[in-house]
């Protein structure tokens, strides 16, 4: 078991009012999961995925990293954002160098590990290019890159495709996908949160369905769709009724 | 000529839908399927056709086998193939004929911006250099340096 989430509840207070944004989530992260948390807007998915990487403390409950409660810095877990949350004044092996930083002394090894995940994502001859010269999906791939490079086991993706063009954005789960499955890459699991039905189910092989506001779990569902999967199939067609109808 | 305006990640991202859908497909289903305009997904069925990678009829988009290939290569092997067939397109060609004989393989962007201006006329040239610039960065041909404002091959490795 990598990760433990216990009774987790979120509450917000806004102008003396108290908002309850998440009520009792539980559920456990094991190697290999491909966690897709989905649920209607505003339910709490950002949220959740914040208390989940220690950057917010829920209100009770906890989240257990390998036994430890969950710290903020954790070098074993890394984050993708929407919006990319990348350095303008540095170059693309600079954005990814600078998380390295704390985690390895040595330049040259740092140099090394920048390398390898700006090869891993296809951006190598894009060193030396600074974020405003990048297409959304070369912006995306260094935020892959840079979030690899700490080699975590646990790896949190945040709407990671919903500021891409529709085509970009299916090249890029593709590549995040043959990512994935290579075994001699990070990380040991995923949790991405989507809006997104149909990507739920062509990237996961869990989907965890939150309510409404306060989110609650109501449903955890293993996807056993073979890869790679065709959103042409009628058998994920019946995944994605499926997902949408208790979402609704 | 006019130069498509669209990236290789699009171009990518829909030959891969249009294996999805069998190899072949209508070009108003695949815009419908990605909640796309015809006309915003056509710059990108023109790269697809400039690079080799479909050929269409009436409407109808056909994946090529070189296409079937760069699918089920590993993303650096899809770079190599990517790069060979970027290096196939004329306007490219000729930047890096000309690239070749100039000064340290180099080239100021105004250079540049005539040069493209000569073949694409248009009141538009700062963005084909744009996308030209991301298709050959991507393909390891040309790169750009926004620092010194230049233009230059990039080295093979
Ligand atoms: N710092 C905050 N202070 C007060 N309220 C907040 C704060 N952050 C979020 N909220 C509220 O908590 C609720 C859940 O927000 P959250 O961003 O987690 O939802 P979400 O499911 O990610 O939504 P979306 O689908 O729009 O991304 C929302 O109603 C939001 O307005
Ligand atoms: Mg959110």
């Amino acid at each position: 078991m990598l990760v433990e989430i216990r009774n987790v509840s979120k509450t917000y207070e806004t102008d003396g009012t108290r908002i309850p944004v998440l009520e009792n989530i539980n559920f456990t992260v094991e190697d290999n999961d491909f966690i897709c948390i989905v649920g209607p807007s505003g339910c709490g998915k950002s949220t959740l995925l914040r208390i989940i990487i220690g950057l917010e403390k829920p209100a009770s409950g906890e989240v257990l990293f390998k036994g430890k409660v969950i710290a903020p810095d954790n070098p074993k877990v890394a984050m993708v954002f929407q919006n990319f949350a990348l350095f303008p004044w540095l170059t693309v092996r600079e954005n990814i160098e600078l998380v390295l930083e704390s985690k390895v002394l040595h330049e040259k090894e740092r140099e090394g590990m920048a390398c390898k995940y700006i090869k891993a994502v296809g951006l190598d001859g894009f060193e030396r290019v600074y974020p405003r010269e990048l297409s959304g999906g070369m912006k995306q791939r260094v935020g892959f890159a840079r979030a690899l490079a700490v080699e975590p086991v646990l790896l949190c993706m945040d709407e990671p495709f919903s500021s891409l063009d529709a085509l970009t954005a299916q090249n890029l789960k593709d590549e995040l996908l043959m990512l994935w499955a290579d075994k001699n890459m990070p990380p040991d699991a995923v949790i991405m949160v989507t809006h997104n039905v149909e990507e739920a189910v062509y990237m996961a092989n869990r989907i965890i369905v939150l309510s409404p506001r306060p989110g609650k779990i109501v449903a955890d569902l293993r996807v056993e769709l073979e890869r790679p999967r065709n959103r042409k199939d009628p058998e994920f067609y019946r995944w994605v009724d499926k997902v949408y109808s208790l979402i609704v | 000529m006019i130069f498509p305006k669209t990236t290789i990640s699009e171009i990518i991202g829909l030959l891969e839908a249009i294996n999805d859908a069998g190899g072949v497909e209508d070009a108003a289903r695949l815009a419908a399927d990605f909640d796309l305009e015809l006309d915003e997904i056509l710059p990108s069925i023109e790269g697809a056709e400039l690079l080799g990678f479909v050929i269409t009829t009436d409407g109808n988009i056909e994946l090529t086998e070189d296409a079937r290939k760069l699918l089920n290569a590993s993303i650096q092997e899809r770079k190599k193939i990517i790069r060979n067939k970027v290096a196939g397109v004329e306007i490219i060609k000729e930047l890096r004929n000309e690239l070749m004989q100039s000064d340290e393989h180099r080239m100021s962007k105004e250079d540049a911006l005539k040069f493209i201006q000569r073949r694409i006329p248009s009141s538009d040239t700062e963005s084909y250099f744009r996308i030209i610039i991301n298709w050959t960065r991507h393909a390891g041909l040309i790169g750009y340096s926004s620092d010194s404002e230049e233009i230059c091959l990039m080295s093979k490795r």
